[in-house]
């Protein structure tokens, strides 16, 4: 097999044990922080999992959001020299404050949470939590040939289907 | 890709890309209209104050679930204009499929060739290439009066022989057909490497 091929093929795939650590771990943080949420997400802007109070929040578009901001910031920071990414980007509002660190190279953490609480104490828990995430992730996986089994014929052509019914074809 | 076994989720990447102006937030904003808001996340466009794009544009389109699984497809644009070419770079990573959107105006021709060949410069920097990548070209702007014929359009730009569709965006000619073509293609590849 060519390497492009390969490289294409090549999926992120998260387990269902992994998956139920990070959800442990990121409500955790939330609960020692007292953010309104922590968002997860993978780096290339798909949303992964996220908890808190904040109602009707568009999961998909913050991680999107998220991971394009720390891109666009890895890259300044690839410009400016910098041998690593910064390791956190902080913003700070009138009503709340935005806390948004890498983990490992695929994925990404965003704690909102309202300003009168205290960033010190949100660093500290944070950096506790993504030591934590960053050894549950080693075992994630980029090849994972049977997570992509499913991914034949017949699903071709259920899913030319539910496009044709989506799309109001 | 990203599949998410707990909630059996298989998510993929699809960019539209293209020079400035030819017509890839308005393809987004048609299917943003068209789609059950059920099955759609926000439309969420970062643009200059002339209305440009100046980051890129993204939606989310979710499908009902298919052998047990729910497939999503993030869509995004990239910004057009030559000196936006790390915004590019940026929104190309992790891409599964592409849209190329082409302007069909006469004048546009040029513009239409930059484009293609930064996004072919980019890939092969990412290890892939048009030549076997999924993607798709769709020759916009059909309705304007000073439009280039569809044969020198092909014979200029499409040198890989992939798919091509003639849209007229504003009122989504030939805009979902070439959203669900990316789709079918991207999928095909996977179940060929597979
Ligand atoms: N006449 C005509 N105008 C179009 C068409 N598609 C887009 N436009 C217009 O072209 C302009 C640029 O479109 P836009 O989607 O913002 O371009 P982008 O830079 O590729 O995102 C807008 O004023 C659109 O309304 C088309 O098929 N026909
Ligand atoms: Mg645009």
């Amino acid at each position: 097999m060519d390497p492009a091929k390969e490289q294409n093929s090549q999926a992120l795939v998260l387990s269902e044990d992994i998956y139920n650590g990070i959800t442990e771990l990121i409500q955790d943080l939330s609960a020692s922080t007292g953010a309104k949420s922590v968002v997860f997400c993978e780096s290339n802007g798909y949303a992964v999992t996220q908890v808190g109070t904040i109602k009707g929040l568009d999961l998909p578009a913050i991680a999107s959001l998220a991971a394009n901001n720390f891109s666009a910031t890895a890259r300044m920071a690839d410009m400016l020299g910098e041998k690593s990414s910064f390791k956190y980007l902080y913003h700070e509002g009138d009503n709340i404050n935005l806390y948004i660190s890498n983990v490992g190279f695929d994925f990404i953490l965003l704690v909102i949470f309202e300003v009168d609480v205290a960033l010190g104490m949100v660093r500290i828990y944070t950096k506790k939590t993504i030591n934590a995430l960053a050894g549950l992730l080693q075992s994630a996986s980029h090849k994972d040939a049977q997570a992509k089994q499913f991914l034949d014929a017949e699903f071709k052509n259920l899913l030319s289907e539910e496009l044709n019914r989506s799309l109001n074809f | 890709m990203f599949i998410n076994r707990a909630l059996q989720e298989i998510s993929f990447k699809i960019v539209y890309y293209g020079p400035g102006l030819s017509g890839k937030t308005t393809n987004l904003e048609y299917i943003h209209r068209h789609l059950a808001p059920s099955m759609r996340s926000d439309l969420v466009t970062l643009n200059t104050r002339e209305e440009r794009t100046l980051y890129f544009d993204f939606m989310q389109l979710e499908l009902g679930r298919i052998k047990g699984q729910k497939p999503r497809f993030n869509l995004y644009t990239v910004p057009g204009q030559v000196y936006y070419r790390f915004s590019r770079k940026i929104i190309l990573k992790g891409v599964d499929g592409l849209v190329f959107v082409a302007d069909s105006q006469r004048s546009r021709m040029g513009e239409n060739l930059d484009s293609l060949l930064d996004l072919e410069r980019n890939l092969i920097e990412m290890g892939f290439s048009l030549e076997t990548f999924p993607w798709v070209i769709q020759y916009n702007k059909r309705d304007l009066r000073d439009v280039e014929t569809i044969e020198t359009m092909q014979a200029k730009l499409n040198f890989f022989g992939t798919a091509h569709f003639e849209a007229v965006a504003p009122n989504g000619t030939e805009v979902l057909s070439t959203l669900k073509t990316i789709i079918t293609n991207v999928i095909t590849k996977l179940e060929l490497v597979a």
